[in-house]
């Protein structure tokens, strides 16, 4: 890990700002329903994000932060919702009406989350009594729930906005710990995120036309 | 400027430039284009190697080329005699090649001047020229796996021609892959133990690992590297996917990849690991032994012609182990001259090898593209159509069956004689296994002598057999000069094998067998000329021949008349009664049927109207691969029923995946939790 | 490589060369007269070669250089073995070239390239008789190399001078149970290898129980001359090897012109009563089957593998 320097209180008032927003956002896209309203949230998401990039590299001085700061803000607030939202078909086909959790079960399940991602997190904090490093378990946890949104939604679409969260949060992950990872390494990520989610707009199309919806159970008639 | 460094910088050039001309170049002079530049890699390969040889060593850390750890190159006198034996291959065969892939397309192989082909023929060049100037684990295996990657491709290009071809390019994909997965878990584990992965770093740890992990370690390695070298009984890909490659490639894998396999074993087990515990080289020379009978007998029994080249390498490796397990028991029984002595037999014996096995198989190339078929018992008469071939094959035979003039007796004979001396060591075990060592050698030497008499003999000599044999012709001049090469290292070896006594002695003390004993070895070998007079002897005989000769023509009455050959009066005799190969192989076979096993099938149909009326008689009979047979098919089965067994696991339902993996990230994170 | 040495090597090959159709024809005569026939006298095998030699030159239509090289090989590869082998002396030319697994190897390739001459005239014969004779071969070398590992273990060479120095230096050690094992071992394997009963009856005219036979079928006039004499200096040198490392009593050990003679004539005479043995025995015996042989081969395998264990305990 490369050393996080203790930064001015504004700042960290800032990064624990961003964290708790970031937070929010991914508890809000698991309470809700309406894949409309998830990409919504996924930009504000995508602007937490960069903004915590850009506070780290305002108190560490890492000029190119600023520029991966805006590559990510750019990617994942404004570019990959805007892709989703055109996906979302205005029908209701689309709200998620019966996931394999019930809202209360999920919710409690990411309290249950967070608090293991806390607890993991732990020896991180006593290392470096930082905002950075508190910010870290915020980072695990909305790795965590993440998985949760991929493994109990059936919509395809749902499960693209489970797998962004995913990204998400590694990403911040990341940022906190390392002040971001190498400029190809983000290129790469972000290009393969591209590529999901287009695949998945097809494969969504797809499934529309011969199945009338885009229930991800209906493709286990496939198996045999 | 260190020559090592030179000689691997303009191979690197030249193979690049090959790839880029491959790619590029329009397709009237890729061929050549790529052949040459190929040529230049092998031959700055060569020379590096022979720098090395020559006492300069070579190291360099590039730190940016791999992620995380950065490449790392080391070439010492160990790694030159394979460097320059895998450059000397690579020269001989890019020479062939030209002539080889510009008239393929005809005669039963698909077209090899395809951009595919050509581009994958120098980067497997540059693999097994990077394999021994590796000096850290994971430069080592990605070196290994491009090599591996590019042969298995170069195997299966010719597809098209027949399903044999992709059922060999299957068993060869799994078997180098779970090789390379079995070196991967040892070396792994080596390093995490050593704490480097460099290998100096774990040479200087290597004495405080534990005992326990260094022998897992050897069983690991001794499985993957032993079954590139084809030791029985991990050499099931052997026989099957050297015949199917294009025949430049089957020299190449037969004569310089096999060898890195032996390399691999003596750079980890005697020099990194310090040589270890004698059970793990009385293992080596178990298996050697094993191997070198084994091959030899199904060589001498196979029809194909490839085939029995093919299982005369797994031969011929089993005696490079047997000299590496001998040379591993004497330097841990206390016999430094000794192991000395026999680990340069193994390495002259790599040499001599990699000469006659790639004579052979450019021979057998080029009979395949005259004729269109591998079948010994469809060729014959050959002589009279391709006589120079005839007698370049004759050359290389001569080499395989280890008999005086042949490049391969030197160094039976250095093998024979350090095993010979091998009895002063103490140990009952010592004293048991040598003399079957011994035993195995002399019996595969004899066997050799039989099979080389049968391919050169039925496939060469008498009349032709099949039309095919019949329209035979001369190879073009490239493939000629490509076994020209070779044939000229076969001689040399055969005649003053001598020249690389010190050479031997360099790389055998790089080897960790260092010190006094290396020195009064080196001294031995470089006395071989004299202790053993190749020279003399060949000489003498043939001054003899050329005497006796003009001897005949003086006494002489007349010139030679031709005359009809005995036929018992009953007929003019027909190419169909002819010795085949099969048939010359048969009372070998018969002798060792417990071990073979041939399957043979008998079909009398007769007419409707009487049943002792024989309307038609169809035999067939074919000699498996009894340990094939025996070990890998169970193997086989119960991995498809285990396959088949676990296909509950996949009922088709996504979120059953996904929760597979969120459960596995979950159960690992309270495991962290729990153990802080 | 001295004057001497030279000269002792001219003198054995000399002795080889005019002796071999000799012993042939001695060991004839000894089984005629132990037949109950008159016999040909020991001279009618010289008298044959010179009948072939006047013949006119015949070359099979269809053969090629391999058919008309292997005699050459065959007497070329035996003169070799003759000029190396300690027979009278132990100072050949060769000096410590003269190695035991050489000398074999030579005799080999000479077998190889007649086998692959009866490969080259396409008929049934030749390729029967060279795939038999490989086969034999085949199965004879590990007999042999097991053989030599039990001589040279004691001496520490492979070296022939050496061997038969320490033969002649050191008496006991030829009654010792190593050495007589071996000795029987090889004596099986010369035995396979010069093509005599029980392996081969060089006397047959039945062509499928022929082995050595049926490969030189199609050799008329000179060729044929060269390929028998070719045999009998092979039978020559291989009784002489058999003799100079269990019997070595009489070899020069010095270069002196008067222990050599006496060398050439102690050899000339071991060679004869080892023929006429080995020619009165054969009167006693049948001939194995082809599928027998191996068993053959295996049980003198065995005593030589008793030879260097026994080499090892009884040290």
């Amino acid at each position: 890990m490369t050393t996080m320097s203790t930064p001015a209180n504004g700042a960290s008032e800032l990064l624990d700002l961003a964290a708790g927003v970031f937070l929010l956002a991914a508890v809000a896209i698991l309470w809700l329903r309406d894949v409309a309203a998830q990409t919504r949230l996924l930009a504000v998401q995508g602007s937490a994000l960069a903004a915590m990039a850009v506070v780290l590299g305002a108190e560490q001085a890492h000029p190119e932060l600023y520029a991966v700061a805006a590559g990510v803000g750019l990617l994942r607030a404004v570019v990959l919702p805007a892709l989703l939202r055109r996906a979302v078909n205005a029908r209701a086909a689309d709200r998620e009406t019966r996931p394999l959790l019930n809202v209360g079960a999920s919710l409690l399940t990411a309290a249950a989350l967070v608090l293991l991602a806390y607890a993991v997190a732990q020896p991180l904090v006593r290392l470096e009594a930082t905002a950075a490093a508190r910010a870290l378990s915020v980072g695990l946890s909305v790795v965590l729930i993440g998985l949760l949104v991929l493994v109990t939604r059936r919509n395809a679409l749902a499960q693209v906005v489970g797998f962004l969260l995913l990204d998400n949060g590694i990403t911040a992950i990341a940022f906190l710990a390392a002040a971001g990872v190498p400029l190809l390494v983000e290129l790469g990520v972000s290009f393969d995120l591209l590529l999901v989610v287009l695949v998945l707009r097809v494969l969504t199309t797809r499934m529309r036309a011969v199945f009338g919806s885009a229930d991800l159970d209906d493709l286990r008639e496939l198996r045999d | 400027m260190n020559p090592v460094a030179l000689g691997l910088a303009v191979a690197s050039a030249a193979g690049a430039l090959a790839v880029a001309a491959a790619l590029l170049a329009p397709a009237r002079v890729r061929v050549a284009l790529v052949g040459v530049l190929t040529a230049v890699l092998g031959a700055a390969g060569m020379a590096a190697g022979g720098a090395a040889l020559a006492g300069h060593i070579f190291t360099a850390h590039v730190s940016q080329l791999l992620p995380l750890a950065g490449v790392y190159l080391a070439v010492d006198a160990l790694s030159g005699v394979f460097l320059s034996v895998g450059g000397a291959v690579v020269l001989a065969a890019s020479v062939y090649g030209i002539g080889y892939f510009r008239h393929s397309g005809h005669n039963g192989h698909s077209g090899g001047n395809g951009r595919a082909i050509q581009v994958l023929w120098p980067v497997f060049a540059f693999s097994l020229v990077l394999v021994p100037a590796a000096a850290s684990v994971s430069t080592l295996l990605v070196a290994w796996e491009l090599m591996a990657v590019s042969s298995l491709l170069l195997v299966v290009s010719e597809h098209r021609r027949s399903a044999q071809v992709r059922s060999a390019g299957v068993w060869y994909a799994v078997m180098t892959h779970l090789g390379l997965v079995t070196i991967l878990i040892g070396l792994v584990w080596l390093a995490s133990a050593a704490r480097t992965e460099t290998f100096a770093g774990i040479a200087a740890a290597a004495p405080g690992i534990s005992p326990v992990v260094r022998g897992g370690v050897f069983v690991l390695v001794l499985a993957g590297f032993g079954s590139k070298a084809g030791m029985v009984p991990l050499h099931a890909w052997l026989p099957r996917a050297h015949p199917e490659a294009p025949s430049p490639a089957s020299a190449l894998m037969s004569a310089a990849m096999v060898n890195l396999g032996v390399y691999g074993l003596v750079r980890v087990g005697l020099d990194l690991l310090g040589g270890g515990s004698r059970w793990w080289w009385l293992l080596v020379l178990l298996l050697g032994s094993l191997s070198a009978v084994y091959g030899i007998l199904q060589a001498s029994v196979a029809n194909d012609l490839k085939r029995l080249l093919a299982y005369s390498t797994v031969e011929n490796l089993g005696l490079i182990l047997v000299g590496v397990g001998a040379a591993g028991v004497f330097k841990d029984s206390g016999f430094p001259v000794l192991a000395a002595l026999a680990l340069a037999a193994a390495l002259l014996h790599t040499m001599t090898h990699a000469a006659f096995k790639t004579l052979l198989f450019l021979g057998a190339g080029s009979v395949l593209h005259a004729t269109g078929t591998r079948d010994l018992d469809d060729l014959g008469g050959l002589r009279a159509r391709m006589p120079v071939t005839t007698g370049l094959f004759a050359l290389g035979a001569l080499g395989a069956a280890a008999l005086p003039g042949g490049a391969g007796f030197p160094s039976e004979w250095l093998l024979l004689q350090s095993l010979i001396h091998g009895l002063v060591v103490p140990g009952v075990t010592v004293v048991v296994l040598l003399p079957v060592a011994v035993g195995a050698i002399a019996l595969s030497a004899g066997l050799a002598v039989a099979a080389f008499v049968k391919a050169l003999g039925t496939g060469f000599l008498a009349k032709s057999r099949t039309p095919a044999a019949e329209h035979a012709h001369e190879p073009p001049p490239a493939m000629l000069a490509g076994m020209g090469l070779a044939a000229l290292a076969c001689a040399g070896f055969a005649l003053v094998p001598g020249l690389v006594g010190p050479l031997l002695g360099r790389a055998v003390a790089a080897a960790g067998l260092g010190g006094a004993g290396a020195d009064q070895a080196a001294g031995r070998l470089s006395a071989l000329g004299s202790t053993l007079s190749p020279l003399l002897v060949v000489g003498g005989a043939l001054l003899l021949v050329v005497l006796l000769r003009v001897l005949m023509r003086l006494v002489a009455r007349g010139p030679r008349r031709a005359a009809p050959l005995w036929d018992c009066g009953a007929g003019p005799l027909t190419p169909r009664m002819e010795y085949t190969a099969t048939s010359f192989a048969e009372p070998l076979q018969r002798v060792f049927d417990n071990v073979l096993a041939p399957e043979s099938d008998l079909d009398v149909t007769a007419y409707t109207e009487s049943a002792y009326l024989v309307e038609r008689v169809a035999y067939s009979r074919a000699v498996p691969d009894r340990v094939e047979h025996r070990l890998y098919t169970p193997v086989i089965g119960a991995v498809r029923r285990a396959g088949t067994a676990s296909r509950a696991l996949a009922n088709g339902s996504v979120h059953r995946y996904l929760g597979y993996g969120f459960a596995s990230v979950i159960v690992l994170l309270l495991v962290l939790a729990a153990a802080q | 490589m001295t004057t001497s040495s030279v000269v002792i090597s001219a003198l054995q090959v000399t002795l080889v060369l005019a002796g071999a159709p000799l012993l042939t024809g001695l060991m004839r005569q000894v089984r005629a007269r132990l037949e109950g026939r008159a016999g040909g006298g020991v001279l009618q095998p010289w008298r044959d070669v010179r009948k072939l030699l006047r013949k006119a030159r015949l070359d099979p239509e269809g053969t090629g250089p391999a058919f008309r090289t292997a005699p050459l090989i065959g007497v070329a590869a035996a003169i070799m073995a003759a000029a190396a082998i300690p027979l009278a002396a132990t100072g050949t030319a060769l000096g410590s070239g003269a190695d035991l697994i050489a000398v074999i190897g030579l005799l080999t390739l000479a077998s190889a390239m007649l086998a692959l001459a009866g490969l080259d005239t396409a008929t049934a014969f030749g390729g029967m008789g060279a795939s038999r004779e490989m086969t034999i071969t085949a199965l004879a070398e590990p007999t042999i190399l097991m053989a030599v590992f039990a001589l040279s273990t004691r001496i520490g060479s492979t070296d022939l001078p050496a061997i038969v120095t320490a033969g002649i230096t050191d008496g006991a050690r030829l009654a010792s149970p190593a050495s007589l094992l071996a000795a029987v071992a090889l004596a099986v394997v010369v035995l396979a290898e010069t093509g005599r009963l029980p392996v081969d009856n060089p006397a047959t005219h039945l062509e499928l129980t022929m082995v050595h036979e049926a490969m030189v079928l199609e050799y008329s006039g000179p060729d044929l001359a060269l390929v028998e004499l070719g045999a009998s200096m092979r039978l020559a040198v291989l009784l002489g090897l058999w003799a100079s490392l269990f019997a070595p009593w009489g070899i020069a050990t010095t270069a002196g012109a008067a222990a050599v003679v006496l060398g050439a004539g102690v050899f000339a005479a071991k060679l004869a009563l080892l023929g006429a043995a080995l020619a009165a025995g054969e009167v006693f015996t049948a001939k194995l089957r082809l599928f027998r042989v191996p068993e053959l081969l295996a049980g003198s395998f065995l005593l030589a593998v008793l030879a260097v264990t026994a080499s090892f305990f009884l040290n």
